[in-house]
């Protein structure tokens, strides 16, 4: 079991690394040549216009001074101002993350609802006909690329069966006719909260697609991860001795089996999940998911260093919780597992 | 009475170097309360043995002769969905290695709750308090604390009384244990066998206790049974079949025992090796290693020949005489 001595030197060791990729990404994104402040001046600016704007925003200080400027800003929790948009970075973040978070919430829940049994049987019966069709489902799961995926997965759910919507987070109707107030940013949570039931159906409907092309990786890791430790546990002598006393086999699967298999799934699901955040950009792009993947891939492209800077934090925040998270979960599962 | 009675059993394992014959006829039986000791070499087919009672050979194993008799079925026949209310409920087994036979991320009430369920206790409160009875009943101290721990906070001895607990669980007719003390210290082995003992004694359970320990035979067994190369040399109760070993491989086995005043003497050895289970074995499977082997011996089989009631040898050199 865990400790609160261990969970507060978890944090303190977490702020380390939070600092380590802060310092990071700031000289990174200072050192390479480009002109951010003509970049926030827009289209064809004077050099005085630049040279002006250069000061405004400190960018004529030493790197030093600037870095201590953004963290001052940084721990009062102002995230600064796009150079592109010129918006708060908070107020877009506020809106774009929790779409990804709900996103990849979604996926991961599909990877894990269907991932966990399929990797049992898969182990239950090896060298099956389900064996080798779900080794190959996880391997293309694994392998085929998202953007590939996003794009028969429209053609065949909206062009040809008319199913599913192509893109966006929720049709036009219902923005207009039965909006949804937003209080988490999460639109299924918040409709929920509202009893908004035809604005949530509608973000649903909205959800299924993308959330299962961006399932795909990571169903495709849990269930070979399972299927592997599946198998190992089944060959451990606790197993026989569970037959030996006449346990069924429903129990000795999904009980005795799978509490031990899904130890060391835990750690890699964990990981591909902190993963989607930032490689669902491809999926939200093309689904025109307004999410993070979709907003730092614009910074990148426009070189819009405050953004970069702030989500690569944010990433790196869900990444140190997740992994504390996998820990404790872990320690909760294993009794021999001691976090000190 | 006879309880179980192992009649001609043949298993044989396919490896990638071809058929392991196994057991090549085996038989034996348990009588209603008594501790039946099977004692061999590394290999002779003891756990084999023992396994293939209730059904729990591995995948590339096959029983392709013989039968178990338990109350007029024959476990061998029977289906998955039978042996299971076989299994704990009539005949349980316990392992070796109690550190690895018992499962590592649940707690000792946990896991004998788990067998209670399997065989028709479904209250909660009902299983927690068999379970402590249980505990209390192998001799563990504190069965209310005990119940809630792990098994690897649990010395060696504490887990194999644990594993005995479940084990009686459901209150089966036969234990079957597989080496119950290899694993433990020499102390502690005592201890488990007196359990084993006592439950043989006040529960009238019958043990088929697989060991290649002869004292703990001895000292714990009222029949024992001979296994050499997948085969039964020798049979009968412990005092006639140890005061008066009748089979070469027997009286070989006993004679190379250390015993007080041997200090300092070289110990008897048996010359040669066993024969591997990849062989097809004609006659006795003892013969190369036999003193005594005749032609014969090589060609054919040997049947059991009786020693007064209580004790069988397979071995030619006691047929009776034939006067044709």
């Amino acid at each position: 079991m865990f400790t609160l001595k261990y969970l507060l030197r978890r944090l303190g060791f977490s702020v380390f690394v939070l600092v380590g990729a802060l310092v990071l990404t700031f000289f990174v994104s200072h050192v390479i040549p480009s002109n951010p402040a003509a970049l926030y001046a827009g289209a064809r600016p004077r050099p005085e216009q630049v040279a002006e704007i250069e000061k405004k925003l400190g960018l004529d200080k030493p790197l030093h001074q600037q870095f201590y400027l953004y963290v001052s800003e940084l721990l009062e929790g102002n995230l600064g101002e796009s150079y592109h948009s010129r918006r708060s970075i908070n107020t877009d973040l506020s809106i774009f993350l929790p779409a990804t978070l709900e996103l990849v919430i979604a996926a991961v829940l599909i990877a894990l609802l269907l991932g966990i049994p399929v990797g049992v049987l898969a182990g239950a019966w090896p060298r099956s006909p389900f064996d080798y069709a779900t080794r190959l489902v996880a391997i293309a799961g694994v392998s085929v690329p998202s953007f590939w995926l996003a794009l028969i997965a429209q053609f065949i759910f909206f062009s040809q069966l008319d199913l599913l919507p192509l893109g966006s987070r929720i049709s036009r109707d219902a923005t207009l006719f039965y909006p949804v107030t937003a209080q988490t940013g999460f639109y299924l949570i918040d409709a929920a909260i509202s009893g908004n039931w035809k604005a949530w159906a509608d973000a649903l409907h909205h959800l299924i697609l993308p959330a299962l092309v961006l399932a795909a990786y990571p169903l495709g890791i849990t269930i070979r991860m399972i299927q592997t430790s599946m198998l190992e546990a089944l060959s451990e002598t606790y197993i026989t001795s569970a037959r030996a006393a006449g346990l069924s086999r429903r129990v000795i699967l999904f009980k005795l089996a799978l509490k031990n298999a899904i130890m060391p799934a835990l750690t890699v699901v964990g990981l591909s999940f902190a993963y989607s955040i930032t490689g669902a950009f491809l999926v939200e792009t093309i689904f025109s998911w307004p999410g993070v993947g979709k907003y730092v891939t614009e910074a990148v492209l426009n070189v819009d260093f405050p953004v970069i800077i702030a989500v690569t934090l944010v990433v790196t925040v869900v990444y140190i919780f997740v992994n504390l998270v996998v820990d404790l979960l872990q320690s909760l599962l294993d009794p021999r597992v001691r976090l000190a | 009475m006879t309880l179980l009675a192992v009649e001609n059993l043949h298993v044989q394992f396919s490896t990638p170097f071809g058929a392991v014959y196994a057991l090549r006829g085996i038989d034996f039986e348990l009588s209603k309360g008594e501790i039946l000791g099977l004692v061999g070499e590394t290999g002779c087919g003891k756990s084999v043995t023992g396994r293939s009672i209730i059904g729990l050979l591995d995948e590339n194993a096959e029983v392709t002769q013989g039968r178990v008799r338990f109350e007029n079925a024959d476990l061998l026949q029977l289906s998955e969905a039978d042996l299971r209310e076989i299994r704990g409920n009539r005949i349980a087994m316990i392992f070796q290695d109690p550190a690895v036979a018992l499962n590592p991320l649940f707690t000792i009430g946990q896991q004998i709750g788990d067998v209670l369920r399997a065989h028709g206790a479904d209250l909660r409160s009902e299983q927690r308090e068999r379970a402590l009875q249980l505990l209390n009943d192998v001799g563990l101290p504190d069965p209310a604390q005990l119940v809630d721990v792990y098994p690897h906070q649990l010395s060696g001895g504490q887990q194999q009384r644990a594993m005995i607990a479940m084990c009686l669980a459901a209150e089966p007719d036969v234990i079957i244990a597989d080496e119950p003390t290899t694993a433990l210290d020499v102390t502690i082995q005592a201890q488990i066998l007196d359990l084993l003992r006592m439950l043989q004694r006040d529960r009238e359970i019958s043990v088929i206790l697989i060991t290649h320990d002869l004292g703990i035979v001895a000292e714990t067994c009222q029949q024992v049974v001979v296994l050499y190369a997948g085969r039964v040399v020798e049979k009968g109760s412990v005092e006639t079949l140890f005061a008066q070993p009748q089979h070469p491989y027997t009286r070989g086995l006993l004679s190379a025992l250390p015993r007080a005043g041997s200090r300092g003497r070289e110990l008897n050895v048996i010359s040669g090796t066993v024969p591997s289970g990849l062989e097809r074995i004609k006659g006795c499977a003892f013969a190369p290693r036999c003193g005594f082997a005749m032609p014969r011996c090589h060609e054919q089989q040997p049947a059991f020949s009786a020693f007064g009631p209580k004790q069988q040898s397979a071995c030619f050199l006691h047929e009776p005489l034939n006067h044709d």
